[in-house]
């Protein structure tokens, strides 16, 4: 279905390189990596370095409004800030919001507050408040609450493609003249849980990742939320406002090889791919960047290499992996790594591949040029989760078009 | 169109399209029973999780229901999506999970719990054993609501290539405590969807 | 050696959840990956933690465990040698 532009009428971020679009901007544009010693999550496991948001919970309740006590947890709070911004940019009100849905992607959801106080839970009734935020869909509710009542709410879980595959579905109402505004996106916090389960796959460097490096060993994790406001042509002329860019194309497959590895062909990336381009109506030519899902672990980044020699050939766009700056922000990351592509098209530049120094044998070489003086028309944006699953979107610039 | 095929797996009961299933055991055991019985041919069930064993054994039986009167193309079967609906997610694996990382003086995080602790690991395993690489969803929702997954279902067919969606509903809360109904979803049967999926969700204890 | 290999067999095959194969059904000097038992990366894993659990063997490169797990009597030597309990 290709009816009705999916228009992106506002954006939100916050990761580890910037608290809101404008830091965000200022540290693509100089290169700076947010990846360092961890600071916020306490775990024994201080050897690996993360992309961490750089505010406590305390700060991020202090600027959201949020009256001490209140139970929330890390993934809601960083979700609150880039709903705050996106929303902000789209110029929708808390009257609006009975009309807007909300798609949000988080897998990880409330466990960090559940580490901290599951002894209590066992022993005390002092934490118990803490229970109910838990699980993924309170997460979503919580920071949905902050600003008032949605249309609906829902909340996906298909690890580190949520936040990819909640844009899609998004687009998919709108395009199904579903909803006329959604906000979609996803958020998620670094936890023992997952820093301990990376581990245990042994897919952790030990210093600052480097995706697509021939020395790259593994993944930093990342934190942090992101959401766009996609919105029918028909809705953003009504309400008069402008898009900052569009949602072209989108595409989803199934890699149908293993649970957390990807196939050496990569058929799951390479399928989605070339969906999203279809779903386009685009050719392999006409994009000029990707923003890669680049983990640094040897095998994604072999993968989506020969997943990306295979449709765009020897005419290969300038990739790059923004988890070189940001980490892996895991469920985030599609939504994180799309609003990123939209600071690049609104300002013209590629964004760097940090800590690349090496050509790998049937990896591609990412851009490693800091210059801004491109412009874009159309990028691809890769997300691919645990289970195999393989999400692209094309986001396309709305000023030249 | 009218009403879908399906399968009941609950922690003491398998239903094919309203014929019971044979079973001796319940649970886990359960499980295993039936996948020995039915299927027999993919050792890596035993690796599984709870979640994804439940999901793997109903939709081969309903696979296997299916198997004579809906055949397709090889392009067909590739484009099929999976999409669930589920409250309880990974939770039962996140507490196996969890039990490896509890005890300080006997700390060994397992990788193999580890990769179940998501919901859309049952997906995958249902994808890799089918070879269908059409989209896989996991939905966690506060409740079994025919109308919610009717939605989430017809949406799954608004991308001109998904010709059928295998759906479900899969929730563990312990390793031999578990609900779920699989059916398979055609795009004539979108119309009254709603309907048909509370037909089968009204035959289930969900 | 033969009651070593023995219990790790079926250590193997309870961590690996090889259901229905029997000790017996293990080749000592078969490979352990690739054909026959069907296993994967994370039971590649699953043995590194085996080994750490089980016989105090702390491995840091997971692609060591490529030479340690060509086959049962490969592993049973190397445990051997490096085992701190």
């Amino acid at each position: 279905m290709k009816a009705g532009q999916v228009l992106i009428t506002g954006c939100g971020i916050v990761c580890a390189i910037g608290n809101d679009k404008g830091q965000v901007l200022e540290s693509l544009l100089a290169g700076r990596t947010g990846v360092g010693p961890l600071k916020y999550l306490k775990t024994g496991h201080t050897e690996f370095p993360v992309g961490e948001v750089k505010m406590s919970d305390t700060e991020m309740e202090r600027a959201m409004g949020i009256a001490p006590g209140t139970p929330t947890t890390r993934t809601a709070l960083m979700g609150m800030m880039a709903m705050h911004e996106a929303l902000g940019q789209a110029c929708l009100e808390k009257d609006d919001l009975p009309h807007v849905g909300f798609v949000d992607g988080t897998t990880v959801g409330g466990m960090d507050k559940s580490e901290q106080y599951y002894l209590d839970f066992i022993d005390n009734d002092s934490r118990n408040a803490y229970i109910g935020t838990h699980d993924c869909g309170s997460c979503s509710e919580m920071i949905a609450d902050r600003f008032g009542r949605f249309k609906f709410i829902t909340t996906i879980s298909t690890a580190c493609s949520s936040a990819a595959n909640a844009i899609e579905l998004a687009a998919d109402m709108i395009r199904l003249g579903e909803a006329d505004v959604v906000v979609a996106g996803g958020s998620e916090c670094i936890t023992k849980f997952h820093l301990n389960g990376f581990n245990s796959l042994m897919i952790l460097d030990h210093g600052q990742c480097r995706p697509f490096d021939a020395g790259r060993a593994g993944l930093n994790l990342g934190e942090g939320a992101a959401f766009v406001v996609l919105e029918s042509a028909e809705s953003a002329a009504k309400r008069g406002v402008k898009p900052v860019a569009m949602l072209s194309g989108y595409g989803n497959a199934c890699d149908a090889f293993h649970q957390t590895a990807s196939s050496p062909d990569g058929e799951g990336a390479y399928l989605a791919m070339m969906k999203a381009l279809d779903n386009a109506g685009l050719k392999p030519s006409d994009i000029d960047y990707i923003n890669a899902h680049g983990t640094g672990t040897p095998n994604n980044d072999l993968s989506e290499s020969q997943a990306m020699k295979r449709v765009f050939g020897d005419v290969m766009p300038q990739v790059s992996s923004t988890k070189s700056l940001t980490g892996h922000t895991t469920s985030a990351s599609g939504s994180i790594e799309a609003v990123i592509c939209i600071l690049a098209l609104q300002n013209g530049f590629t964004p760097v591949n940090y800590a690349f120094e090496q050509a790998d044998e049937g990896v591609i070489v990412p851009n490693m040029k800091l210059a801004p003086d491109r412009e874009l028309k159309h990028v691809l944006c890769n997300s691919f989760g645990f289970g195999g699953n393989d999400s692209s979107l094309v986001i396309s610039n709305v000023s030249n078009n | 169109m009218g009403q879908l095929d399906y399968v009941i797996l609950e922690s003491d009961r398998a239903v094919v399209s309203g014929r019971v299933l044979e079973h001796e055991s319940s649970g886990n055991a359960m499980l295993a029973e039936l996948y020995r019985a039915h299927i027999a041919d993919w050792p890596k069930f035993f690796k599984m999780d709870t979640l994804s064993k439940v999901g793997f054994v109903a939709s081969e039986l309903l696979l296997k229901q299916l198997s004579e009167r809906r055949c397709g193309s090889e392009e067909y079967i590739s484009n099929r999506a999976i999409v669930l609906f589920g409250t309880t997610a990974s939770l039962c694996a996140d507490k196996n999970y969890q039990e490896t990382i509890q005890d300080i003086d006997n700390y060994y995080p397992s990788p193999a719990l580890f990769v179940y602790t998501l919901p859309n690991i049952v997906t995958g395993e249902i994808a890799i054993r089918n070879h269908y690489r059409g989209e896989t969803s996991f939905y966690v929702v506060e409740g079994a609501d025919a109308a919610q997954m009717a939605f989430h279902l017809s949406c799954a067919f608004a991308d001109d290539r998904t010709e059928s969606v295998l759906a479900g509903w899969v929730d563990s809360t312990g390793n031999d405590d578990f609900k779920s109904f699989f059916t398979l979803i055609g795009k004539d049967d979108v119309e009254g969807l709603e309907d048909k999926i509370k037909t089968i969700l009204n035959k289930t204890n969900i | 050696m033969e009651e070593m290999i023995l219990k790790l067999k079926q250590e193997i095959i309870e961590v690996l959840n090889l259901e229905d194969v029997q000790p017996s059904d293990i080749d000592n000097d078969a490979p352990l990956f690739g054909e026959g038992l069907g296993l994967d990366s994370i039971d590649a894993l699953e043995l590194i933690v085996l080994m750490e659990k089980n016989y105090g063997i702390k491995l840091q490169d997971p692609a060591k465990g490529k030479e340690i797990f060509k086959s049962v009597n490969v592993m049973a030597d190397y445990i051997q040698k490096n085992r701190t309990k």
